[in-house]
C-alpha cells in the first residue's frame, strides 16, 4: 500500500468511526477532532525530506500496513506479570489500558488525597481542565501523528493535581497491546495537569504481546504550573511486531521541574518525541533516556527544548546500545531564544555499537539567540573497548560475560541513576534480560 | 610449574620471540630483564593470551596443562595472572563487583562454591591492609582516575584475591615512586610461597632489590642470552646491556 492510500484510509475512516469514539456529547471535542483531521490532511504523513524524519522512513514499513480500528479485548492478568517483572505493584496506583481502552477490572487505585484526580480520560471529558488544556500544548498543526491522535484517540490517562497537593505514590499506567490475528492500532492520549507547587510521579509503560503487527500512537500532554514538579518515566516494551510513535509535550511555568526518562527497549520501529517549553523563568527540565535495539529494530528519539525565558536550566543525557543490524537515531535540539538570558543547557548523547552492521545517527543541535548563556553538547559513538574485554578475561571472566559487564557498565548508568526504588529493580532486570537474549 | 620450550611469536610480520626456553619451578621467582624491544613484554602478553600475537612455534605448559590452546579466561582459571604494565580503566564497573565476578568465575571453574557478598567483602578487606589501600577504593570504578601507584596496587590486590599459581609482573615498577614501589614489592613478597611462582619482567634492577629473584634471565633479540643468580642484575646495572649484546645500549 502506498503512503497516499494509507492517508486516504485515515481520512475516510473517521465518518464511520466517529460514533464509537468517546465524547459524543462534547461539541468542543467533536470540533477539535474534525479540525485535527483537517490539519492531518494538510500536513500528510512525514517523509524523509523533513529534517526531523530524515533517518526514519515510514513509507517502508508503518505506512504500508492497513491497521484495523477494531479493538479486541484481552483477559491477561497484568498485576502478576508486573510483579514477575520486578514491579512491586502493591505500592502504586495501577491503571491498565488494553488496546487503547481503559480496563477497570485490571486497574487498582489506592485512596487519593483531596485535590488529586486520577481517571481515564474518556470518563472526564466534561472536566473544565480537560477542555482548557487538551490540544493547547500538544497542538495538532504540523504534527501529523498528534493530529491523528486527536482525531482518533479512544482513551488515556488523566491526572490533575491541584495547587499544593501531591500524588503521594507513583501511578503506573500499563498500555497493553494484544491482538490475535488482526493487525490493530490504538491511539492513546494522556493529559497531566499540575497546579501550582503540586507534585506527581507517572510511569507510562507500553507493553506488547502480539501475534500480528500493531501500531500504537501516543500523545502525552503536560501542563505544569508555577513551582510544580513531575517525574515522568516512559518504558517502551513493545514486542517485535510493534510500531510505536509517541510524544511527550510539556509546557512549564515559573520554577517548575520536569524529569522525563525514557527507556526504549522494544518494537520493530519506535519513534519518541520529547518536547518541552520553558515558558517562564527558572523552569528546569532533566531529560534522560536509554534506547536499546537489536536485530532489525529501528529506534528514533527526538528531543526539543525551547528556552523561552531567562534563568532556566535543561540537562539531557541519552545513551543508546545498538546491536545486530539495528539502527538508532538521536536528534536533540535546544533552542535558546533572545529573551532566555542566563540559560544553562547541557546535552550529551553517547552510543555503543555492538556490531559492524549496527548504525547510529546522532544529531545534536544548538540554536542560541541570547548572549549570556552556558550551553554545551557532546555526542560520541564507539565500540566496546577490546582492551577492557581482555583485562576482564585475564581475570578469569569469560569473553561473553565480559562484554555484558561492559555493555551494562555503559547502559546501566541510566538505571543506576534512578533513585526511584519502585522502578530500579524492574528496569535493571529489563536491561539485563535485553543483554541476555542478544 | 611453568615450562616454556622453543617459544616463537610474532606481531603481524615482525618476529619478536625467537625460541624461548624457560622453566620456573613451584615457589621460584624469575626475573626477565633486557633492553627495550627485546621481547620482555611480548613474553608476558603471550603467556596471558593477549590477542594480536601469532605463536609460530614452541609450547608452554603450566603444571602439565597446555596454556597456548586456552582462551585468556581459561588461562586465568588455570592459575595465570598478569599484572598489567598499563592497567585498563573501566568506567561504570565497580571494583568490588569486578573482583567478586573474577574470583567467583575462577572458583566456579574449579567446582568450588561461589562467595556471597558478605564473605567476599570480609576476604577483600583483609587483603587491602598490607597494601595500605583505603576501603573506599572498593566502591570506585575499576582503575578510573587512579594514580599510577593506585593502579599498580590494585593489580597486586587482584592477585592477592585471585591467588594464582603463576604471577607475571609486567614492568610493575614503571611509574612508581620509591614508597609505592616498596608497598607493591611487599605485597608481592607476602604472596610468595612454595606453590606460587613469579615471572618478573623489568627493565631496571631497582625492583629486584625489593623482590629478590632466584634467577635472572637476560632477553635480547627474542632469546634468552644469559641466565644467572640475583647478582646478574647488579652486574647489568653496572655494565649495561651492551655488555651482553655487543651493542651500545643505554640502560
Amino acid at each position: 500500500m502506498s503512503t497516499l492510500a494509507t492517508q486516504d484510509i485515515y481520512l475516510s475512516s473517521f465518518a464511520q468511526l466517529e460514533a464509537k469514539l468517546p465524547g459524543q456529547d462534547a461539541a468542543w471535542l467533536k470540533a477539535l477532532r474534525l479540525q485535527a483531521l483537517e490539519q492531518f490532511k494538510q500536513t500528510g504523513f512525514p517523509t524523509n525530506e523533513l529534517e526531523s524524519w530524515k533517518y526514519t522512513d515510514l513509507s517502508l514499513n508503518l505506512l504500508k500496513v492497513n491497521f484495523t480500528f477494531e479493538t479486541p479485548a484481552s483477559t491477561t492478568v497484568i498485576s502478576s506479570q508486573l510483579k514477575k517483572a520486578g514491579f512491586d505493584v502493591e505500592r502504586v496506583h495501577l491503571a491498565v489500558f488494553v488496546n487503547g481502552r481503559f480496563s477497570e477490572e485490571l486497574s487498582s487505585f489506592k485512596a487519593l488525597a483531596k485535590g488529586v484526580m486520577v481517571k481515564n480520560l474518556a470518563s472526564v471529558l466534561a472536566n473544565e481542565s480537560v477542555k482548557a488544556f487538551m490540544g493547547k500544548i500538544a497542538v495538532s498543526q504540523n504534527r501529523a501523528f498528534t493530529a491523528l491522535n486527536m482525531a482518533y484517540f479512544s482513551d488515556g490517562l488523566f491526572v490533575q493535581v491541584e495547587a499544593g497537593k501531591t500524588l503521594d505514590v507513583p501511578i503506573h499506567v500499563v498500555y497493553l497491546s494484544s491482538n490475535g490475528n488482526q493487525t490493530t492500532q490504538s491511539h492513546v492520549r494522556n493529559l497531566l495537569v499540575l497546579g501550582n507547587d503540586s507534585k506527581a510521579q507517572v510511569i507510562e509503560h507500553y507493553w506488547g504481546e502480539n501475534v500480528s503487527a500493531y501500531f500504537t500512537n501516543v500523545v502525552t500532554e503536560v501542563a505544569m504550573a508555577k513551582g510544580s514538579s513531575l517525574e515522568h518515566t516512559k518504558i517502551g516494551q513493545e514486542d517485535i511486531k510493534g510500531y510505536h510513535i509517541g510524544s511527550l509535550i510539556a509546557q512549564q511555568e515559573e520554577g517548575s521541574h520536569l524529569i522525563s526518562r525514557l527507556f526504549s527497549l522494544g518494537g520493530a520501529l519506535t519513534r519518541n518525541d520529547i518536547e518541552t517549553t520553558l515558558s517562564q523563568k527558572r523552569a528546569e527540565c532533566v531529560l534522560e533516556g536509554l534506547y536499546l535495539a537489536k536485530e532489525k529494530q529501528h529506534v528514533d528519539t527526538r528531543t526539543f527544548i525551547d528556552h523561552l525565558s531567562p534563568n532556566c536550566n535543561s540537562t539531557e543525557v541519552f545513551k543508546g546500545v545498538i546491536d545486530d543490524q539495528a539502527t538508532g537515531v538521536f536528534d536533540g535540539k535546544i533552542l535558546v531564544r533572545e529573551n532566555a538570558q542566563k540559560t544553562d543547557a547541557r546535552q550529551s548523547n553517547k552510543n555503543l555499537l555492538l556490531t559492524k552492521e549496527a548504525k547510529v545517527y546522532s544529531k545534536p543541535q544548538l540554536q542560541i539567540y541570547a548572549d549570556d548563556v552556558k550551553c554545551s553538547h557532546g555526542s560520541s559513538t564507539g565500540q566496546i573497548d577490546e582492551e577492557a574485554i581482555f583485562y576482564l578475561q585475564s581475570r578469569g571472566i569469560g569473553r561473553e560475560e565480559a562484554k555484558k559487564v561492559l555493555v551494562y557498565a555503559f547502559a546501566g548508568e541510566m538505571v543506576e541513576r534512578l533513585e526511584n526504588s519502585y522502578l530500579k529493580p524492574a528496569l535493571k532486570k529489563l536491561v539485563d534480560n535485553w543483554m541476555e537474549v542478544s | 610449574m611453568l615450562i616454556i620450550k622453543g617459544l616463537k611469536a610474532r606481531v603481524e610480520d615482525k618476529q619478536i620471540l625467537n625460541g624461548i626456553d624457560l622453566t620456573i619451578n613451584a615457589g621460584e621467582v624469575h626475573a626477565i630483564m633486557g633492553p627495550n624491544g627485546s621481547g620482555k613484554s611480548t613474553l608476558a602478553h603471550v603467556l596471558s593470551g593477549r590477542p594480536g600475537y601469532e605463536i609460530t612455534g614452541g609450547e608452554v605448559t603450566l603444571d602439565g596443562k597446555d596454556l597456548l590452546s586456552l582462551s585468556p579466561e581459561d588461562r586465568a582459571r588455570a592459575g595465570v595472572f598478569l599484572a598489567f604494565q598499563y592497567p585498563v580503566e573501566i568506567p561504570g564497573v565497580n571494583n568490588t563487583y569486578f573482583l567478586k565476578a573474577a574470583l567467583n568465575a575462577i572458583r566456579k571453574s574449579k567446582g568450588e562454591e561461589e562467595l556471597d557478598a558478605m564473605d567476599f567483602l570480609e576476604l577483600v578487606k583483609a587483603k587491602l591492609k598490607p597494601l595500605r589501600m583505603d576501603e573506599s577504593m572498593l566502591q570506585r570504578a575499576v582503575n578510573e582516575g587512579f594514580s599510577g601507584g593506585e593502579k599498580k596496587k590494585n593489580e597486586i590486590l587482584q592477585m592477592a584475591v585471585l591467588e594464582p599459581k603463576l604471577g607475571i609482573l609486567d614492568e610493575t615498577d614503571s611509574g612508581l615512586d620509591i614508597d609505592a614501589l616498596k608497598v607493591v614489592a611487599d605485597g608481592v613478597n607476602a604472596l610468595r610461597g612454595k606453590n606460587r611462582s613469579f615471572l618478573v619482567v623489568t627493565h631496571y634492577q631497582r625492583l629486584l632489590d625489593y623482590i629478590v629473584p632466584d634467577q635472572v634471565h637476560v632477553l635480547a633479540g627474542g632469546k634468552i642470552i644469559k641466565t644467572g643468580g640475583k647478582e646478574l642484575a647488579l652486574e647489568l646495572e653496572e655494565k649495561g646491556y651492551g655488555w651482553l649484546t655487543g651493542e651500545k645500549v643505554k640502560v
